[in-house]
């Protein structure tokens, strides 16, 4: 039974679905929280699920590290570097601006007090 | 010289701000704005060049980052260049009196919302983009909660949040599309798009289209921009609506054209501005706030602006190209001299336009109105009239109506607007206007006045610049070599 779940496209179908359970249960805290650090947090989960995804599905099995030296250079076997740079890039982005949310959701609770959106409206319409 | 000098310049400009602060408080705003005067000079410098000008950063495409500066990238560094350079020139004239406690973070985020803008224009690579369209957000986030009041950190936040949930689509997108094609390169993209199964172009598309849809303001994701203009201070509106909004239009549509040259999807894009424009009229007919009129009349040119660019063609492409020029520097005027009338009257009540006292700053605000309108004479007429034309002639007749119906509605409340300034009330003693901020005013309406009289001195390099941005295979050609 576990060679069923060794194939490649078994595996990536389960972190598909996995992902995208993880990504609407992050939609789902964004669109009924109303703490604004429980948002934040379910914009973090969202942003972890795709990157869980897009590691998950460009995943080679029984391939090595992708480093040139003496010993390997059979480069058609190594995994590609590309996805995990890219992640690296986005995770760091995504932490820079959930810093910067909660640093001015900390500013605005000690001047107000409030932390439910539904009631930040200090612009009257 | 180079094209990336037009992005580590002003990112320069920040890491060599405790030198600058040696020169005096002044020196951080004097030397930004040298510098910003600099790259005015070189993007002048390059309009005689023909060609596009592709700068390979270390490795060649299609394994690396390049930017390219054609004559559509290069008309918008112009655009923002200039803008951003007479932004720099205000703010050192207005702060006397409402100074910002600390303007170096102040031009810190001014020179890193410029070198983003400019990179988003510029870049060939599409993490490249999400690189800058983060690096663009996060400035916009801190500029528009710059003043710490209640309002400006909830705009603040509101932007934020926005951003954040765009940022994630975007992800999204960009990891099928490396799942599905292989590479990053806008032109290696460009090649394989058309072949992929229709569910995942369908899918990409609609991913690219949620994730900038937030930024570029079309109609169920623009719920967040009249807040955020009315809660951050009004200096920063100005940059919003002439700049930010502008390099997210060009970027999604230089995608738009790249990926989908045949025009598979521009139908819906095309209804969906123009209802965009039709809805944003409509609810501007009711707002009492300056800041909310001036917010929801952006978002209707804005829409605009995305209807003329989805028809795909040159003639639509070059109209919207005039638009931009002159609703940026139309809605920059009339941000500013709010500045103006804010600090002097305190509220921004429409009605506070019945005191506004200085002649000079009505018949400037009345230009940049009239050319948003669209009256002849004045350089909104030029665009606006091209783009009704290519509506004609494609035989888009339901859209030409209802950009039509807006654009009356529009009038409505401008002329409203028009009225309260100059009404026979009881003024106030004159609003000191000083000289130097007279000339910027004055150089700026009477560009649009320029441009609406002899709108032949650029209509044949926008003509270029459109068919440049449509070119989907000289481009791809230009990168990666057929």
């Amino acid at each position: 039974m576990f060679e069923f779940f060794n194939q490649p496209e078994v595996i990536k179908a389960i972190v598909t679905i996995g992902s995208m359970v993880l990504f609407f249960i992050g939609l789902f805290g964004l669109l009924t929280r109303k703490h604004i650090i429980k948002v934040f947090i379910s914009i973090a989960i969202m942003e972890t699920s795709i990157f869980l995804l897009f590691i998950g599905l460009t995943f080679k099995l029984d391939s090595i590290a992708p480093i040139l030296d003496s010993k390997h250079i059979d480069i058609l076997v190594m995994n590609d570097p590309i996805p995990h740079a890219m992640i690296l890039t986005a995770i760091v982005i995504g932490m820079a601006v959930l810093a910067l949310g909660v640093s001015f959701a900390i500013e605005y609770f000690k001047l107000t007090g409030k932390t439910d959106i539904d009631k930040m409206n200090e612009m009257r319409h | 010289m180079s094209s990336t000098l037009f992005i580590a310049l002003p990112l320069l400009f920040g890491f060599a701000t405790p030198i600058l602060l040696k020169f005096g408080k002044n020196g951080v705003a004097y030397a930004s704005m040298l510098m910003q005067l600099f790259l005015l000079y070189l993007a002048i410098s390059l309009l005689s060049t023909t060609s596009s000008y592709i700068e390979i950063i270390s490795i060649a495409p299609p394994l690396g980052i390049s930017f390219v500066l054609n004559s559509a990238s290069l008309f918008f560094v112009l655009l923002f260049t200039l803008l951003v350079t007479l932004f720099s020139f205000y703010y050192m004239v207005h702060r006397k009196t409402d100074a910002y406690d600390n303007e170096t973070k102040f031009f810190i985020l001014l020179n890193m919302l410029l070198a983003s803008s400019i990179g988003l224009v510029l870049s060939s690579d599409i993490f490249n983009i999400y690189v800058f369209f983060e690096i663009a957000g996060i400035s916009a986030y801190i500029l528009s909660a710059y003043k710490k009041t209640p309002s400006a950190l909830e705009a603040g936040l509101k932007y934020l949040l926005t951003g954040a949930v765009a940022s994630v689509f975007l992800v999204f997108a960009i990891a099928l599309i490396y799942i599905n094609v292989g590479s990053l390169n806008l032109a290696v993209i460009a090649q394989s798009f058309e072949l992929l199964p229709y569910n995942i172009k369908l899918l990409i598309s609609i991913l690219l289209l949620v994730g900038f849809g937030f930024k570029v303001e079309i109609f169920p994701l623009n719920f967040w921009v009249v807040d955020v203009y009315q809660g951050s201070s009004t200096l920063v509106n100005a940059l919003f609506s002439s700049i930010v909004v502008k390099a997210y239009l060009f970027v999604f549509f230089h995608i738009l054209y790249l990926f989908l040259p045949s025009g598979e999807f521009s139908v819906f894009l095309v209804y969906l501005g123009a209802v965009s424009m039709l809805i944003a009229e409509i609810v501007a007919l009711r707002q009492t706030n300056l800041k909310r009129v001036f917010a929801y009349s952006s978002l209707g040119q804005v829409a605009l602006l995305f209807t003329a660019f989805a028809m795909q063609n040159e003639d639509a492409v070059q109209a919207a190209l005039f638009i931009v020029l002159s609703h940026s520097i139309a809605k920059f005027i009339i941000f500013l001299a709010l500045t103006s009338i804010e600090k002097e009257h305190k509220s921004m009540h429409i009605e506070t336009l019945k005191e506004l006292s200085s002649p000079f700053l009505r018949v400037v605000m009345l230009v940049a109105m009239l050319s948003l309108l669209g009256i002849p004479l004045f350089s909104g007429f030029i665009g606006k009239f091209l783009a009704l034309k290519s509506f004609a002639v494609e035989g888009a007749f339901t859209v030409l109506v209802i950009v039509v119906v807006g654009s009356l509605l529009e009038a409505i409340y401008y002329f409203k607007l028009v009225g309260f300034m100059f009404s026979k009330d009881e003024k106030r003693e004159e609003l000191k206007i000083s000289f130097r901020q007279k000339v910027l005013f004055g150089f700026l309406a009477s560009v649009l006045l320029l441009i609406g009289i002899v709108p032949m001195t650029i209509s044949n390099f926008l003509l270029d610049a459109s068919s440049t941005m449509l070119d989907s295979k000289s481009y791809i050609t230009a990168l990666i070599g057929g």
